[in-house]
Order: C-alpha cells, then structure tokens, then sequence
C-alpha cells in the first residue's frame, strides 16, 4: 500500500494534498489569529479582595481539597483589636482562645498577647480551608485586613479556574505571574481595576 | 505601562502625598502604636514558581509526537506504544495533571479567536501540534501521547462492537460538545469542556465526589466499550478525525501489501478495522445514487432540525453563564433564603437594577441561542456530510483502517503476519508474536 502511495500523480492525490495544505494553513491561521497580541507574560490566577464578598465558594470550588485559596493577614492594616471580628464568634461568650468561642472552624487563626490592649494573629495556613467566615467577620465589623488569596504553592492553574466560574461576584482573575497576589494592604480601597493579563 | 498613571490620575492627590500607605480610607479601628516597639510581622507570599518552563511543555509534546510517530510507523509495535502511552500518561497526566492540553486548548483558541488575540504562544502551540501530527501521520496521538487516552486505553477488557447504528448516533455526541464548549467559551460562560473532563480528577488525585464518580464510571464502561471518552465525548477528537481524514500517511496494518488473511479482524477495539468491499453492480449503484439524491433533497431539513434543537440547547448552556444565573437567581430565590445564595449579595453590591440584571441575561441568552443554533447546523451539515458519505462505496480491495476511527493503539499489528516476518527477517527490535 505504501509503494503505492505518492507515486501515481493523479487527480485524487493532487486534490488530497490541496485539501491537507489547505487544513494545515487553516490550523496555522487559527493559531496567529489567537496569538495576536499576545503580552508573552504569564498569568495565573488571583482574587481581588477589594470584590470578595466571602460566599465561601473558595473552600467548595476548587479543584483542590482542602482548597489553594488561605486567608491572609494584612498586618499593615490590622488593628490589633482585643475583640477581633475575624477571630471570635459573634456571640462569643468569653474573649479568651477557648475551641467554642474561635469562629474558625479548623482553628487556623492563633492569637497572641502583644501589648495591653493589642493582640496579634496569625493564621495557620496548613490548617485554612479558605472558608472565609474569619475574612467576612473581618471585612464587616473590623478593619478588613483578613483576605482571601490563592496560594500559588498550591494552586495548580487549571486552563479555567473552577472557583473563578463559581463566583458570584466575578473577583477572580488573572494577574502578571511577575506580581501574582493582589495584597489588600498594598492596594487602594476602589484602586484601579487590574486588567487580564 | 499604562497602570501607574492610571492610578495616580483615580487617586488623585492622596496616591501622591501617601506612596507608602496603602489603605487610604480610614480604618474602624486606628492602627496601634506599639509602646513595646513591636514590629510588624510580613505574611510570606509564596512566588509562582514555573516547574516545567512553557517552552519545555511545547518541546516535550513536540518530542512525544515524534517518537509516537516512529513507533507507529518504524517499529510498529503495540508494546512499545503501549509503553509509551504509559510514559505520557504518567507525565502529561499525573506529573503536569492534565493542565493545559490540547483538548481544552480548543476553548483558549476560539475564545481568543473571537476576542481578539491575547493567547500566550504556548497554548497556541499544544494545541496546533497534534493537529499537525495527525495531518502528517493519523491519530498517533490519541494512540500514544495522550494521557486520557492512555488512561482508557488501560481498561480495554473485553471489547464489545457497537452496533452500527447506535454508534452512528453516538458519535454526533462530540460535535455537539465541541460546538457547544466553543460557544460556551466565546461567550464567557467558563470552560465547559473542562468541567466535562471526567479523568483530570483523576490525574490532580483531587476533585469533587461526582467527578471522581463519573471518571471511575466512564473507566468501568470502558472496559467494554473501549475507549468511551474518544469516541463518544472527546471535542478534539473531531478536530483530530478531520485531520486524519486528510492524513498523508495514514496508520496502516500491515506495513506492506495486505494479503487479506483476516487476522486483524477482530483486534480492534475502536472498530477500525474495515473489511473489503467489492464494486458494487449496477443495480446496488442505481439504488445508492437514488439514495445519494433523497439524502441530499432531505439535508437542508435535517440542518434545521438540528439548529432548531441548538437553539432550545442554547438557553439550557446560557445557565452557565453568570450573568444568566445571577437573573435566574434574582428570579427564583426568596428574599429569606440570601444566605444560601451569594448571588444575591454581589448583585446588591454591584449596583444594577432588577431590569439591568434580567435585560443583560436575556441578551447572554439570546447570544446563547445564536450560538447554540450555529452548533447545530455545524453538527447537522457533518452529519449529513457522513450519510452521503455511505452512499458512496469505492471499491476496496484489502483490509485496511479506518483512518478517522483508528486511534493507533497497535494491537493489530501482532495479529497482522506481514508484520511479524518483517520484525523476523531485518532482526529489529520489535516484540516478537505475541497474539493475546
């Protein structure tokens, strides 16, 4: 059958040949037209805190379990209350770190005394599920300096990020991987939208 | 270039005064002054750090493509693709976890297509590659580089033949996929066809239980129907298939003249092989033309029946879309019940009336439709194409491969003899009989 092939010049083959040319210039075409201003840089991706509104999809969506997204701590922006929003039940009954007063569920966030009446926290990122409960606590009642970020020693930049399709807000994006975490402290509070990158 | 000046203009005069503090609205609580002379801690932002470099990603795949090839054309073992596969099932899958692959790569190209460029070089080239491959040399792809593949390819027990006609209808079923993940993916409702990956679970060992479920489901299918992703679900398949239509050197059995000794019958688990047809007579050819022309009066109504059913699927693929669900949301759900639907909080922050809401998802939707109908002649017209395709019977003389189905896994070449006497006379390397 090989033998055969290629040698006969006949319409057929000069046909099939117009039609794979053709096939390849199409396929060529496709892939220039997509690359058309192209940045070169790569992106991953990243949520804006600053459209959070903490659903809690983070924990839920993404490919991973327990999932890439932690919480953060701006320190620049923390208060350093006594009573932290982001680390107390709301109706908890005393403001000490006993297990049935923390908000967190996994007990990520450890408090620690600094100065009368200042205390620090600091989140256990091995035990954040992302769930965001401390960072809506946070955002609403105190200083907002708890935040969401995917953690890009974990996330594995699927194609289309799952949580980015799941949330409601759309504060999913994709960022420059030279500058991949949009760090509320650093940010303006209504700053520029970050453009895809 | 642009973003510096972007935010000194929005900023205005703070953004100037205050470079260095970050939060310029004032904080509920003010900022504490450490008497104790406490600093303040950094929080450790890990970089994203490249493991594989893109350019390696693309040569990697270059490099399999061109051993797949070898393998499929020179040493025409099903041991050593198989190996292989193995290899690319390990590396493309489970080391770099199925992300980006030329499979979804379809959706980046036309939603960058259609927006306007801006896809990095990288994705363009994974996904252009095996196009080229398969343009060149068949499906050696799905046979050896492909770790979806590979995966199934593993699970082939005890294949059974899927009847004609139930294969038939079967396969419109990855047209209407890739149709659909492209309108889908153009449209900005996410990646669909991704989300239907039922094996990258699989590869990452993490996913959600339904999609563990499925993969493990479609594995178990497999083992009777070989293969069930490739034939009936795989969108880039039909991109592959049309290329290895065009194949110059398509995958063949034997590797010379076929003796039609009917062997090979029966080793494919895809169904590839084809048996010889004799020249039809006279009356056989009057009957297909007959048939040819009823087919082709009958195409049109078929295209529109097809583009009538994208269209009513347009608005059930539009809920993918959160412009859409966020309406269905504002629609659906009691006041009550907000806490269970976020939805309803970003609406309430975004600042747009009921009517802006539900006005922009009924113009997601009706782009949807659009779209949903173009599916449908795209799925129609194919399929119209292969029905008069059967009425048009060359003559053919030898056992041969189908080269849209045949996937290069190899296993009719151990049951081929002309193979054998080759891998025996020029002493290669190639596994000896090993019919199984």
């Amino acid at each position: 059958m090989n033998e055969k092939e290629g040698q006969e010049v006949t319409r057929r083959n000069a046909l099939a040949w117009l039609l794979r040319v053709g096939a390849g210039a199409a396929i060529t075409a496709a892939a220039v037209q997509a690359t058309r201003r192209a940045s070169g840089k790569r992106t991953v991706w990243q949520i804006d805190p600053r459209k959070c509104i903490q659903c809690g999809r983070c924990e839920t969506e993404c490919v991973l379990h327990p999932s890439a997204v932690k919480c953060v701590h701006g320190y620049a922006m923390c208060g350093y209350c006594k009573l932290c929003f982001g680390y107390f039940q709301p109706d908890a009954a005393r403001l000490d770190e006993a297990a049935e007063n923390q908000i967190c569920p996994t007990g990520a966030i450890r408090r620690q005394f600094i100065e009368s009446p200042y205390f620090e926290y600091h989140i256990d990122e091995a035990r954040c599920t992302g769930c965001a409960l401390c960072v809506k606590g946070c955002t609403h009642f105190g200083n907002g300096a708890l935040y969401l970020q995917i953690r890009h020693d974990r996330c594995v930049g699927c194609n289309a990020c799952r949580i980015a399709e799941a949330c409601p807000a759309q504060a999913i994006m994709r960022v420059s991987a030279d500058t991949p975490y949009l760090l509320k402290e650093k940010l303006g509070p209504s700053g520029p939208k970050e453009s895809d990158g | 270039m642009k973003r510096p000046g972007c935010i000194r203009k929005r900023a205005g005069l703070a953004g100037m005064l205050l470079p260095l503090v970050t939060w310029a609205a004032d904080p509920r609580f003010p900022q504490p002054q450490f008497e104790s002379g406490h600093t303040l801690p950094q929080t450790p932002h890990p970089a994203f750090v490249e493991q594989v470099p893109a350019w390696m990603d693309v040569l990697l795949l270059a490099l399999a493509l061109g051993i797949a090839v070898w393998l499929v054309r020179r040493l025409r073992s099903r041991r050593g693709v198989l190996l292989f596969s193995l290899l690319c099932l390990g590396w493309f899958g489970f080391v770099r976890r199925g992300c980006v692959c030329p499979v979804g790569a379809v959706q980046n190209v036309a939603e960058a297509m259609w927006n306007g460029g801006g896809l990095p070089w990288f994705v363009a080239a994974i996904f252009v590659l095996p196009l080229f491959a398969t343009l060149l040399y068949g499906r050696v792809f799905c046979g050896a580089v492909c770790p979806l593949g590979a995966l199934q390819d593993l699970f082939i027990i005890r294949p059974q033949r899927v009847p004609r006609a139930v294969d038939a209808v079967l396969r419109l079923v990855p047209l209407g996929v890739l149709a659909l993940g492209v309108v889908a993916a153009v449209n900005g409702a996410g990646y669909l066809i991704c989300q239907w990956d039922p094996f990258v679970g699989l590869f990452r060992r993490s996913a959600p239980m339904t999609v563990m479920l499925t993969g493990m489901a479609v594995l178990f299918v497999g083992m009777v129907v070989a293969r069930p992703y490739c034939r009936y679900f795989c969108p880039y398949g039909v991109l592959l298939e049309f290329c290895a239509g065009l194949a110059w050197r398509p995958v063949t059995i034997p590797s010379r003249t076929c003796v039609n000794c009917r062997l090979c019958v029966g080793t494919c688990p895809v169904g590839a092989v084809t048996a010889p047809r004799e020249v039809t007579s006279g009356a056989e050819r009057k009957r297909l033309f007959r048939r040819f022309v009823t087919l082709a009066v009958l195409m049109p109504l078929g295209v529109l029946l097809c583009a009538s059913t994208g269209w009513l699927t347009g608005a059930w693929v539009a809920r993918a879309h959160p412009a859409v669900r966020m309406a269905e949301v504002l629609a659906t759900v009691p006041q009550e019940a907000a806490d269970q639907h976020p939805e309803l909080e970003a609406f309430r922050r975004g600042g747009a009336s009921r009517d802006e809401a539900e006005a922009y998802a009924a113009e997601a939707v009706r782009r949807f439709r659009a779209g949903g109908a173009g599916a449908g002649v795209f799925v129609g017209v194919v399929m119209g194409l292969r029905l008069l395709g059967m009425t048009r019977l060359r003559r053919r003389p030898l056992h041969e491969a189908d080269r849209m189905r045949c996937v290069a896994c190899g296993r009719c070449w151990d049951a081929c003899p002309l193979n054998r006497s080759v891998a025996g006379t020029s002493g290669s390397t190639s596994d000896g009989p090993s019919v199984g």
